[in-house]
């Protein structure tokens, strides 16, 4: 009897399955791992600016992969309208007394994830003005929209000191237009011509 | 558990009784002569007494296998193995998993005394029998003049009485214990050789006196008792970070923390890629699947995943598969009746690169999700 409880007991060591970890097992064709798989999410928004469509005419944005993020430029102007610079333009209404506005469509692409609340708001603002005698200023549609402007009545100067709200509400991932230039005065003085740059900051915020 | 033979001396005692023989029926005195004579025969033909003498000993060392049986006769086993080393062996037992199999070794002691200054003795070995399953099993040995304690110091037992292994190397030893190693190799064995089951083997130790080249002893030792050597077939498949990829941490079982990631994709962590997806983004890491198995008469294996616990916000964060990086990823199942199969012919131990997406969604507004969030993938690897 104890002989055939001896030989029962082997027999069912060598039978018996053995799993040492979910990793390994014997005595038996299957093994079953697990990966423990973590990650942490967070909200983001992007704001990116491209080269708009909507004009006849567009000033290319270019990005730089360094700062400043994008540039555009206007190209050769003058208070009278002369010159035809990079794009559009708009003579002065009264040489020599009113601006001469040349101008682009330029395109903005805001993108927010993971956010509480859709919406938001893109202002514009002048972080850095041109240099003195300050004859030429930034400008943009007055209207806010992807409407052509018509005129040099349609645009309006971009704040240096509160920013402006050109865009309320967009939707994440939906490429917004809207109309940049400068306007040069028929102001005469030192410093009046010449290479000169400013720098607009654009802002998205959902809320 | 000892033997002792005495070859000369029975060589020499032979013609003794031959010669007596001759003398019966011989007067006293010339019987007492010839007796002289033979004695002093004897005395010329016969070596010193001590130099046809020594003991060859063979019994288990300290931490090793034990012994049973009596005289020249020692029985043991090594119990149950597997070629992967998987499993705590057999008491006295040591396992070695190596890339190829793995070597199952225990220590013994061989002592050898009696032998006159200054004879010495060397002990060899060869199997005189030999595993049915020589593709499953192989025995090898470990002189003493080695540790013992890795698989470099073990070689294939010779089968060849002729040309036995070396275990005590000459000039060899006297009036000394050494300890000497016997292993068994369980080689990766898949396919039409494959075995499960029990299995014995039979080893012959040989003393040889160096001085006069004389094998003066042999032992056995028989790995049959109480059973034998029992063969189990064995599977693991363990995951492995990937050149490149995001590291894998072994814990219960794996883990992998993809960090700080959002729908837009940016700034993925190191060893993360982004693919575009539409509605967010998918993370991407490549990983290593390492499959292992042994003694099955298939050569493959199938490998399947699923997603066994979801994420908490299981819309916003989605486990994904795919063959190559830059996709295309899918989603990877998330019970075990719609798991993913990655493979059905993954080969032993022949690593899997293959490729996990976390898909995270760009959703806004109330279903949006911030925060620490993780899910477990079971991975199962079958082996028909």
């Amino acid at each position: 009897m104890k002989r055939l409880f001896t030989i029962f007991a082997l027999g069912m060591m060598a039978l018996s399955t053995a799993a040492f970890a979910s990793t390994t097992a014997t005595n038996t064709n299957t093994v079953s791992p697990t990966l423990q798989i973590s990650a942490t999410i967070q909200s983001a928004v992007q704001l990116t600016l491209s080269t708009g469509t909507a004009a006849v005419t567009h000033c290319a944005v270019t990005p730089t992969g360094g700062t400043p993020d994008y540039t555009m430029s206007f190209g050769t102007v003058d208070a009278l309208g002369i010159n035809n610079g990079n794009c559009n333009k708009f003579a002065p209404t009264t040489p020599g007394t009113t601006n001469a506005i040349y101008w682009s469509d330029y395109n903005l692409n805001p993108v927010f994830t993971s956010q509480t609340v859709s919406t938001n708001t893109i202002t514009a603002q002048v972080t850095t003005d041109f240099a003195a005698p300050n004859n030429i200023f930034i400008v943009r549609d007055s209207a806010n929209s992807n409407t052509v402007p018509a005129n040099a009545a349609a645009f309006t100067a971009v704040s240096t000191g509160t920013p402006d709200t050109i865009v309320t509400n967009a939707a994440s991932g939906v490429a917004q237009t809207r109309f940049i230039g400068v306007a040069v005065t028929p102001a005469n003085g030192a410093g009046v011509t010449g290479a000169k740059s400013a720098t607009v900051t654009f802002t998205l915020t959902v809320q | 558990m000892r033997v002792r033979h005495h070859e000369n001396v029975r060589r020499t005692h032979l013609p003794v009784v031959k010669s007596g023989g001759k003398v019966c029926g011989a007067s006293f005195g010339r019987l007492l002569l010839a007796l002289i004579i033979l004695v002093i025969v004897s005395m010329a033909f016969t070596k010193p007494a001590a130099a046809q003498q020594g003991t060859f000993t063979v019994s288990a060392a300290p931490g090793g296998i034990t012994f049973s049986g009596a005289g020249t006769t020692h029985s043991g086993q090594f119990g149950t193995m597997n070629a992967l080393g998987i499993g705590t062996p057999s008491a006295g037992v040591t396992v070695i998993p190596l890339s190829n199999g793995a070597l199952y070794f225990t220590h013994y002691q061989i002592t050898v005394t009696g032998l006159p200054n200054p004879h010495l003795a060397a002990v060899t070995a060869f199997v005189n029998s030999n595993f049915t399953h020589t593709a499953a099993l192989i025995m090898e040995s470990c002189p003493s003049s080695s540790s013992c304690n890795a698989a470099g110091n073990f070689s294939a037992i010779s089968l060849l009485s002729a040309a036995p292994t070396t275990v005590v190397a000459a000039p060899g030893i006297n009036d000394q214990t050494v300890t000497a190693g016997l292993a068994i190799f369980v080689p990766d064995n898949n396919g039409a050789s494959a075995f499960t089951g029990i299995d014995a083997a039979r080893i012959t130790l040989t003393a040889t006196d160096t001085t006069n080249n004389k094998n003066f002893a042999t032992a056995e030792i028989r790995l049959d008792t109480p059973v034998g050597e029992t063969v189990q077939t064995a599977v693991r498949l363990t995951l492995a970070t990937a050149a490149g990829g995001l590291t894998i941490t072994p814990g219960a079982d794996f883990s992998m923390n993809f960090g700080n990631v959002n729908g837009l994709g940016f700034g993925p962590g190191p060893g993360l890629s982004t693919v575009a997806a539409a509605g967010g983004v998918v993370y991407s890491t490549p990983y290593v699947l390492q499959p292992a198995f042994t003694d099955f008469t298939s050569t493959i294996a199938t490998i399947r995943t699923f997603v066994s616990t979801n994420f908490a916000h299981p819309t916003i964060l989605i486990l994904r598969d795919a063959a190559a990086g830059a996709g295309p990823y899918n989603n990877i199942g998330t019970t075990a009746g719609t798991a993913t199969q990655i493979t059905n012919a993954a080969a032993s131990r022949s690593s899997i690169t293959r490729f996990l997406g976390l898909f995270v969604s760009n959703a806004n507004g109330a279903t949006s999700f911030r925060g620490s969030d993780s899910a477990i993938l079971t991975f199962t690897m079958t082996v028909p």
